[in-house]
This record gives C-alpha cells, sequence and structure tokens, in this order.
C-alpha cells in the first residue's frame, strides 16, 4: 500500500498508551470483536500513516507553485503558527472525542452500534497519535518556546470541558450522542482533514489521506443506525428512539458543528497562507448541504417505513410533498427530522447571541428565545453546565450587560483538574527515559 | 447533455446505488447494499466511486486494493460490483467510473486490476473487454456442494 507508517518515539508512544488505559480502557476489546465484525479488514495499527506520492508544491495561495515545506522553518512565521495551532485543535479533537464516547460506551444497547463506536474511538486515538508524530517529528521552535514533550504533556492533559472546540466539552447524555455525533461532528472532521490535504506543510497534508479514509467509516457509523431509528421509529410506537428525541439531538449538536468552521467571515488567511482551500463560510455552505442530504436520507427512510403500502416511487414522491408542507396521509412535516436554522443556538462566529429562532424566526424577548431554545433540546442536556452557562451569557448580552466578544470567548466552568497522569505512579503522561 | 461528475462513494450514497441495482436487477437489496457499501468505505473510501447528473448518483463502482489472494502477494485492484442507471447509459459513465477506479488503486500501489465475470454476462463481459480487462492467466475453478 502507498502509505508510510510511523511509530513515535518510546516516550510519546507509551504516553499515549498510558493515556489509552486511563481514558479509552475499553481499546483491548476491539481486538477480541474485530474477527467478528471486520473479519476482511486489515487489523487496527497504532501508528502514524503518512500518504506517499502527495503533490510537492503549494496548492493555494500566495505562494501557490512554490515547493511545500518539509519542515516548519521553512514556512513564513505566520503559517507556522497558525499550523501549529491547527495541529494542536486537531490532536485535542482526536483524544477529546474518546473521551466523550468513553462516557455511555457502557450503556450501548446495540452490540453492532457499539462495536463501531469502538472501531471509531480506536481510528481517533490513530489520528491523535498522528498529530502527536507531526509535533514531535520536527523543530517547531522557530515559531514556539514549548518543548516537544510539553505539547504533548498539554494535549494528554487535556479533559472535557478543556478541549479547544466547545463540541468536544460537551458531556454525551446517552449513547444516542455517539451516533448523533458521528454523523454531524465527524462530518465537520471530514471538511476540516479534506480542506488540510493541499496544506502547504507537506507532513500535515500527506497525513490526512489516511485519515480521511477512516473518517469515511466514522460517518458510516453515525447514518447507519440513525436510519435504523428512523425506520423503528416509523413503524414501532413503542420504539425507544422517536423522531422528537433523535431531533433534540440534533439541535444539541449541529450549532456546535457550524462552530467548528470558525467565523463565518473568516478563514481568508488559512487559504492565503497555503494551509486550506476553503474559507470558512465556503466550507461551512457545503457542510450545511451535506447535512440536508442526510436528513433527507433519514426522513425517506422514515416515510417509507410509515406509508409502507406505497411503492418506493409513491413514498419518496409523498416525502417531497411532506417537505414542502403538505400532510400526505397524516404524515407532516413536524414528524420529520429538520435541520435547524444556521443562526439557531449559536454561541460562536457571526450569528453568535442573535435571538434566532429554530426556523430562522426572530424573537425580541430574551426570555421567550430561552423558552423557544430550551423546547428544541434534550431533557438531560438541559440540565447541564453548558446551558446553563449558555443562559446566562445569553441574558447578559441581550440585556447589553455583557459584551458579544466576552460572551463568545467566555466557557463554563467545566475544567477538571488536570495536568498530570491521574496514574499514582507517574505524574506526567511523558515519562523520561 | 448535463455533466458527468465522478467522486468518491460515500454513506450518503446507499440508496442511491440500491435504486440502481433494483432498476438493473429487479430487486431491492438495502440490507446488502448497505453492508457492502460500508465495506468498501472501511477498505477503501478512495477507489470506488460513483457518477452524479444534476446531483443525481446514476452510476456507481465498487473495489478495493489487496493483496495475498490465491498465491498472487502483490497488491492488486480488485473491481467488484459495478452498475449503470438504464437511463443514464451511453454516455460514458462507465468508462469515467472506470478510470477513476483505476487511477485509485494506482496511487494506493497496485500495478495489476482483476476481475471476474460469469461467462454468460456476454454486456458485462463486452463492458470491462472495453476497459481494457484481458484474459488473465489464472482459471475460475467450481464445484458444486450437492
Amino acid at each position: 500500500m502507498s502509505d508510510q507508517i510511523h511509530m513515535l518515539p518510546k516516550a510519546y508512544h507509551e504516553a499515549v498508551e498510558h493515556w489509552q488505559r486511563h481514558n479509552f480502557p475499553e481499546f483491548p476489546e476491539l481486538s477480541k470483536r474485530w474477527q467478528q465484525y471486520f473479519p476482511k479488514d486489515e487489523e487496527f495499527c497504532l501508528c502514524a500513516r503518512i500518504e506517499q506520492g502527495m503533490p510537492g508544491e503549494i496548492q493555494v495561495g500566495d505562494k501557490k507553485g512554490q515547493p511545500k515545506a518539509a519542515v516548519p522553518s521553512e514556512l513564513d512565521k505566520e503559517a507556522a503558527e497558525q499550523l501549529l495551532m491547527i495541529v494542536r485543535a486537531q490532536a485535542s479533537t482526536e483524544f477529546g472525542s474518546i473521551q466523550q464516547h468513553h462516557g455511555t460506551f457502557e450503556r450501548a444497547n446495540d452490540p453492532h452500534d457499539q462495536t463501531w463506536v469502538l472501531r471509531v474511538m480506536a481510528e481517533e486515538l490513530r489520528h491523535g497519535y498522528q498529530m502527536i508524530h507531526l509535533l514531535t517529528s520536527a523543530d517547531w521552535s522557530s515559531v514556539t518556546d514549548t518543548k516537544p514533550q510539553d505539547m504533548v504533556e498539554e494535549i494528554l492533559s487535556m479533559q472535557t470541558g478543556s478541549h479547544v472546540l466547545a463540541a468536544f466539552n460537551l458531556e454525551y447524555d446517552s449513547f444516542g450522542d455517539s451516533i448523533v455525533f458521528a454523523a454531524f461532528i465527524d462530518r465537520v472532521g471530514k471538511y476540516q482533514l479534506t480542506m488540510q490535504k493541499v496544506n502547504a506543510y507537506a507532513p500535515m497534508a500527506a497525513s490526512m489521506p489516511p485519515m480521511l479514509r477512516e473518517e469515511a467509516f466514522h460517518l458510516a457509523a453515525g447514518v447507519i443506525p440513525m436510519r435504523r431509528w428512523m425506520e423503528a421509529a416509523a413503524s414501532d410506537r413503542n420504539a425507544t428512539m422517536d423522531v422528537s428525541t433523535i431531533q433534540k439531538m440534533v439541535a444539541k449538536w449541529y450549532g456546535r458543528g457550524l462552530e467548528m468552521f470558525g467565523d463565518e467571515r473568516g478563514g481568508q488567511t488559512n487559504v492565503k497562507l497555503g494551509l486550506k482551500d476553503m474559507a470558512n463560510r465556503q466550507a461551512q455552505d457545503l457542510y450545511i448541504e451535506e447535512c440536508t442530504k442526510m436528513l433527507d436520507d433519514l426522513n425517506i427512510r422514515f416515510v417509507r417505513a410509515r406509508l409502507a403500502h406505497l411503492s418506493r416511487e409513491q413514498a419518496d414522491s409523498a416525502y417531497e410533498r411532506v417537505k414542502a408542507g403538505d400532510t400526505v396521509e397524516a404524515v407532516s412535516r413536524d414528524d420529520l427530522l429538520r435541520l435547524p436554522d444556521r443562526r439557531f443556538f449559536r454561541r460562536r462566529g457571526e450569528p453568535a447571541f442573535q435571538l434566532v429562532g429554530f426556523d430562522g424566526e426572530e424573537f425580541t424577548d430574551v426570555e421567550a428565545y430561552i423558552a423557544h431554545v430550551l423546547k428544541h433540546l434534550p431533557e438531560a442536556y438541559r440540565a447541564s453546565i453548558d446551558v446553563k452557562h449558555w443562559i446566562e451569557m445569553q441574558r447578559k448580552v441581550s440585556s447589553g450587560e455583557l459584551e458579544l466578544k466576552k460572551a463568545i470567548s467566555s466557557m463554563p466552568r467545566l475544567a477538571r483538574s488536570g495536568g498530570a497522569c491521574p496514574c499514582s505512579k507517574s505524574v506526567r503522561w511523558v515519562m523520561d527515559s | 447533455m448535463a455533466d458527468v461528475r465522478i467522486r468518491p462513494v460515500n454513506e450518503l450514497d446507499i440508496e442511491a446505488i440500491c435504486r440502481i441495482d433494483e432498476r438493473i436487477t429487479g430487486t431491492y437489496r438495502p440490507d446488502m447494499w448497505e453492508d457492502r457499501v460500508v465495506y468498501f468505505i472501511r477498505r477503501d473510501p478512495d477507489s470506488s466511486q460513483v457518477a452524479e447528473v444534476d446531483g443525481k448518483v446514476v452510476g456507481f463502482m465498487l473495489g478495493e486494493v489487496r493483496g495475498g489472494e490465491f498465491g498472487m502477494e502483490e497488491p492488486t485492484g480488485w473491481l467488484e460490483f459495478f452498475g449503470v442507471d438504464p437511463s443514464a447509459r451511453e454516455r460514458g459513465i462507465g468508462r469515467g467510473l472506470t478510470d477513476a477506479l483505476l487511477a485509485g488503486f494506482k496511487r494506493r500501489g497496485a500495478h495489476v486490476a482483476r476481475t471476474m465475470v460469469r461467462t454468460q454476462d456476454a454486456d458485462i463481459a463486452r463492458f470491462v473487454a472495453a476497459m481494457g480487462f484481458t484474459p488473465a492467466p489464472v482459471s475460475a475453478l467450481e464445484k458444486r456442494l450437492g
């Protein structure tokens, strides 16, 4: 195959394995289940995979056509600084998502879905490993005083609540969040990795294709169970997941996914520097289009199962009518999944803290808006510190008591004590050899 | 004629692939295609392709690179499933899919692509021959199991 395999130096490899034992104790179960669920697939490898034969010239931006950088010092200072931020943020998301999945892993009611999520978690671990490889296999001293071992320490010390992006700081309420997260948040991951395939730093660009190949399965691990949920919801009045429950999980994650693209007005610098090939709004627009397509896929499953006496063509045509606002054989738009307005329940970016409702309606009364948002969120999530914090910020921004900029950068006090391995035998993740 | 767009397969293409297969074979097999498509997504999503016209998937070609089968150790691209909606044929869609699939195989280190065709599938045999496939120096053998 065309991937080149790299292992981290012993101290870092052991640090990742040590992290896995504390944060991902389910990992050994994967090899036990592999033959049953993935009999023809190559065994999982905790390693960095680097694609061979990638373009050697910068593909976008001011330096298009010039050779890509092989080491950070060959990049402009601004580009290297931006890139370092991107790599750290990417690493944070990989390890962060494992911590989130871990929270509800044992509560899965379907061994098949659980095993798929287990593989997703292992591949996220590999992606995190890959980002650590990027940080430790090159000299970043041109843009940071932080030593490689301290960068690794920082990444491995993060907990749910102290990660870089908001989507990775939300606890899962149930195993259902594992699935919806894979469908919505991993889809953002796919866009970010795709954009970085052109990266002007050659090792970063070459890291993307192997990660993207695995990300493609992560999306399937989200969408396929959701298809089954929708079919069951249509045909079984006692289905454990009904449309309203799924819809609320969509409302919980979709806005956070949109925010992972960064402020809608930004991203041009990364394009100019040759680090990505799309600005934030352009990528976000494509993401929304794809989420719309995903919901069509899920809704069609529901309509076909609910109107099982119709042919597939008739059911598909019924769905088109329902989508347009008609009620067909008692199925209406409200019975199906919908994407919230892109400005709904936003805390970052251009529409942050605007009073825009689920369907794009505008509110003038903040309390009415808070009630409206709460109505659309899962009950368990409503009880979280995250929602409580949002309500406080929303009230303060709406009354003019708090500057919008401060509200945007504000985080709930979620961060747990971190900074050291919880294992009594060590105080750091990276041990001196 | 609308432009044909060839792109790698993804999980949202499963239903369209089921429908193309249904139009060709007369059988709707959603579970089977879900299993198959996710298999190729796990194994080699870059190589497997779909063709779109006006945003609608009208063709697919699934395959992967693997090695070691039947004593043939070198990485080999295997073309396993394909179909073009009957209403979208004669537009070069099959050729476009094949070119993209074979390019994916090559990127992944394969120097040879292989497939198998049942002798009674004359149309398919003609298609793969037109795509440059020639008889391989291996024999397909079978034994009835009663």
